[in-house]
């Protein structure tokens, strides 16, 4: 282990975790089921491509309800569970207090995963919504945004009521992504699905919040993970912190303008696109904050770090790439090819993901007091999802730069460019069958991890009984 | 198990605690005040850098912003203005076309070559290609009685199209029409000008079918 | 980020801004595009969808087929859109103001969708697209639990799909659409933007040469 040993080898053990052990542990398990799930129907509409009648009999899995039902089980149930139980651990043991209100976010809990549930029987039944990222169908929505509001409480309010004056930046982005969400939700619930706007004001607004999504909710609780977990591994301060709040407010003020980019040539007012063009520079400076200031991940060995490192490396090349793919003139070769969803994995499945499973990894020995039971599952994991992103983001990336020269430069009849692009699609397929397999491997060993603990509760093997923090 | 194999130290060993997290951080914001007092927001080279992306995004939305306007799609393109819209909207070939379509071509046929023994030709005829004072006149107030079109005779009837007519053609339809007839069939490119359309129809006013006989005394 | 009330403050002012000035601005922009009357022809542009079509504009949404099809033509010189005969101009905004919900797409694993009654040089018939749809292709999925296998009572429906080869049904019963498929093919045949709004036209410089100035 290269991490260098210091003088502070006090146990890494906050008063206020016993309290909220049982909570935390609910909303990281719930995460990883929806993993587990998402990957499932990853790898299904993954062979749907190459292969177009693979179970497209079953009026459920077709593929168009298979894909939404991929990205609901992710962003929804994945990221979503996975972001606000980190959100609200280091929001509680940064301000200094343990968690209040605890018990509404696990009702929250229970009725977010229960109302996705019901999200997912209805997309299979037909009541899917149509709007990409948004096709929960509508009844359940607002079930949702209340769940959500109080699963967030407990975050908000130790935010609010921190011991503290000052903050850190990871308490920043857990803050706001809780605190933003019900707000530009309701809004966006409002304008499509209760009294819905006028022709293509819809695509705008569906286009705005799927990106607001993961610019103002998701990635943020990542970053925040991020932000907590690094310094906290490497020991270090985190290098060029001064220009931190700078960077939170880029990416706050203009990350959810940048969803324009994929609008080019198309039936909504110039102004749209180039708007995200300009939010796409500015979001650099973003980008160069980050890699300052997480640069210190490469030091470490802990798969960990080796999660934050990949991320990290991740986010940057996506930021870059949609930056340089946001001009017009590139756009127009990337735009409706499978290039948009390999940059769309790189963000979610490689940046997104990486960050949250470093923060789990991360956090789950600490709520719980325990090792993790089988650590070298999780170790096959980091291995696995690394391969499998690069792989699939690769393939994809191939498959979407081939479709171009297919789609835009020839004449090729549509019924052949799927056929020609067969290799690229398979090696996509094994990509996600590599994510499945891993994360299949870290939900076992969080079912182990958890299970020990239960048996030996009350045990406290490795709590000191109270640690002064 | 030993320590290596874990992937992650654990709860057991912390080299940074929670609380010198805080403190060490908020130091780096916080330790800035120079000796006048100023607070430094951020290292000169990010901030010159952060400036730049301002200006370069600034400019690039002066120059592609299609001015903010709702119908311009093309970011080179510009704001539409106010009346040149439909100067450009009603393009007389196109307005003519379906003027003739609708109105003309059940007996002059969409080819433009008639239907004998009643309905002359257009395509080529020396009237088509002649004065526009005379098929102006046709078209108001409509013909009756037998033409000559390029050496044959024809007899039949054609109705007013002019306004207060059936068809309540506008000055504005017949000028249209006739311009496309014209290049179409007489490859004359001038257009018959809705000026000369309601010249002709003040002179004239609402009268009975024009014969052949009485157009050709007229230039 | 001393300031506690300050702060949320400040994060919801920053989604505001956003929020109103994408979505609320463009409603104020494209919210009350009207129909554009055109003197020539004395119509009005867009046409309403008709009924079916307009029912079949929900079960497109709740199949998803907007995750490889587009509704949008891009503009002469993105692309291969003009090329493959999608449309002759770019589509507008005005082109979705009678759709429920627009459904532009944002992949092109199929193809454009936007004119497909008027796509050159030949539009498919209702007839290919049920047959497409029931039995799929080496690129696009089969929808066969949109149609239903009936045994032939008395004479045989003017509207079961003509199929031969494996799909054929067996001999005595036929394959109907449901009503769902017929909305949907209703729905493809209906969706089409032929008219050119003064908005949709290319830029001058872009078409120096443009064919209907010339002729």
């Amino acid at each position: 282990m290269s991490t260098p040993p210091t003088q502070a080898s006090a146990a890494d053990a906050s008063p206020f975790d016993g309290g909220a052990r049982w909570p935390l542990t609910l909303l990281a398990g719930s995460a990883l089921v929806w993993l587990v799930v998402g990957s499932l129907l990853a790898l299904l509409t993954g062979i749907q491509l190459h292969t177009p009648s693979f179970l497209a009999d079953c009026s459920a899995l077709t593929h168009g309800r298979a894909q939404a039902w991929r990205e609901t089980a992710f962003l929804y149930g994945w990221a979503g569970n996975a972001g606000v139980g980190l959100g609200l651990w280091i929001l509680g043991r940064l301000g200094g207090h343990p968690l209040r209100a605890l018990n509404w976010a696990v009702v929250g809990t229970v009725f977010w995963n229960l109302g996705l549930l019901f999200g997912l029987i209805g997309i299979a039944t037909g009541s899917m919504t149509g709007f990409a990222g948004l096709q929960l169908p509508r009844a359940v929505q607002p079930v949702l945004v209340a769940a959500f509001c109080a699963m967030a409480l407990p975050g908000v309010l130790a935010w609010a009521g921190r011991k503290r004056e000052g903050t850190y930046a990871a308490q920043w982005y857990a803050a706001a992504a809780l605190f933003l969400l019900p707000w530009f939700w309701t809004a966006t619930q409002a304008v499509l699905l209760w009294s819905p706007l006028r022709g293509v004001v819809q695509t705008v607004a569906a286009s705005w919040h799927a990106q607001s999504v993961v610019a103002l909710w998701l990635m943020p609780l990542a970053l925040a993970a991020a932000y907590y977990v690094i310094p906290k591994q490497t020991g270090k301060l985190l290098p060029g912190y001064d220009s931190a709040p700078l960077a939170f407010w880029t990416l706050i003020v203009v990350g959810s303008w940048t969803f324009g980019r994929h609008l080019i040539g198309g039936p909504v007012p110039a102004w749209i696109p180039t708007m995200a063009v300009v939010a796409q520079c500015l979001l650099l400076f973003h980008f160069l904050v980050i890699w300052l200031n997480f640069r210190g991940a490469f030091a470490g060995g802990s798969v960990t770090l080796q999660y934050m490192r990949f991320g990290l490396v991740a986010y940057l090349l996506t930021g870059l790439a949609e930056t340089i793919t946001s001009f017009r003139g590139i756009a127009v070769h990337t735009q409706f090819t499978l290039f948009g969803p390999a940059l769309e994995a790189l963000l979610l499945q490689g940046a997104l993901s990486m960050f949250l499973f470093g923060g789990l990894v991360h956090q789950l020995p600490r709520v719980t007091g325990r090792h993790w039971a089988l650590p070298s599952f999780v170790s096959g994991h980091a291995s696995l999802v690394m391969l499998g992103v690069v792989v699939s983001v690769l393939s994809l990336g191939w498959a979407g730069l081939a479709q171009d020269a297919l789609l835009n430069h020839s004449q090729t009849p549509f019924a052949e460019i799927l056929v020609q692009l067969k290799m690229p699609l398979l090696l996509h397929s094994a990509g996600q069958f590599a994510l499945l397999a891993g994360n299949v491997l870290l939900l076992v060993a969080f079912l182990r991890s958890a299970l020990s603990c239960c048996q030996a509760e009350g045990a406290s093997v490795l709590r000191p009984a109270s640690s002064a923090s | 198990m030993s320590a290596s194999q874990r992937p992650d130290p654990g709860p057991d060993r912390s080299p940074l605690s929670d609380d010198a997290l805080q403190a060490g951080h908020e130091q780096i914001i916080g330790k800035q005040p120079d000796e006048k007092g100023k607070y430094r927001l951020l290292p000169l080279n990010l901030l010159f850098l952060f400036s730049g992306l301002i200006f370069i995004g600034g400019t690039y939305l002066g120059r592609f912003s299609g001015h903010f306007h709702p119908k311009v799609f093309n970011e080179y393109g510009q704001p539409p203005k106010a009346g040149a819209a439909a100067a450009v909207a009603v393009d007389p070939l196109v307005l003519g076309k379906n003027v003739y379509v609708q109105v003309c071509a059940a007996c002059h046929q969409p080819t433009g070559l008639g239907l004998p023994p009643a309905f002359p030709p257009l395509a080529g005829s020396e009237w088509v290609s002649g004065s526009e004072e005379r098929i102006i006149r046709i078209v108001l107030h409509g013909l009756q009685g037998p033409i000559k079109v390029k050496g044959v005779e024809y007899v039949g009837a054609m109705p007013a199209a002019g306004p207060g007519s059936g068809y309540n053609l506008s000055p504005e339809k017949v000028a249209a029409v006739l311009t496309y007839v014209r290049k179409e069939w007489g490859g004359i490119e001038t257009p018959v000008s809705v000026a000369k359309v309601a010249e002709v129809r003040g002179k004239e006013g609402n009268r009975q079918p024009w014969t052949a006989a009485e157009l050709e005394k007229i230039p | 980020m001393k300031n506690r009330p300050l702060f949320l403050f400040g994060l919801f002012l920053a989604v505001l801004t956003s929020w109103a000035g994408f979505v609320l601005g463009s409603h104020g922009q494209l919210g009350s595009l009207t129909p554009f009357f055109d003197e020539a022809d004395g119509q009005s542009h867009p046409a309403r969808l008709p009924g079916l079509a307009a029912r079949g504009q929900a079960v497109y949404a709740d199949l998803g087929c907007a995750a490889c099809h587009t509704q949008q033509v891009r503009r002469p010189g993105f692309g291969s859109d003009q090329a493959r005969g999608w449309g002759e101009r770019q589509s507008v905004a005005r082109d979705y103001i009678f759709h429920a919900q627009p459904q532009l797409g944002a992949s092109r694993l199929g193809p454009d969708l936007m004119n497909l009654a008027g796509r050159k040089p030949q539009a498919p018939s209702a007839e290919e697209l049920h047959r497409l749809l029931y039995t799929g292709s080496a690129a696009h999925p089969a929808f066969p639990f949109l149609y239903e296998t009936r045994e032939i009572a008395g004479e045989a429906s003017r509207q079961a799909v003509r199929l031969t080869g494996a799909a054929a049904p067996k001999a005595g019963s036929e394959v109907v659409a449901t009503e769902r498929a017929q909305t949907l093919v209703a729905y493809l045949l209906n969706v089409n933007s032929g008219f050119e709004y003064p908005e949709a036209r290319p830029l001058p410089a872009q078409s120096p040469a443009s064919p209907e100035a010339k002729k």
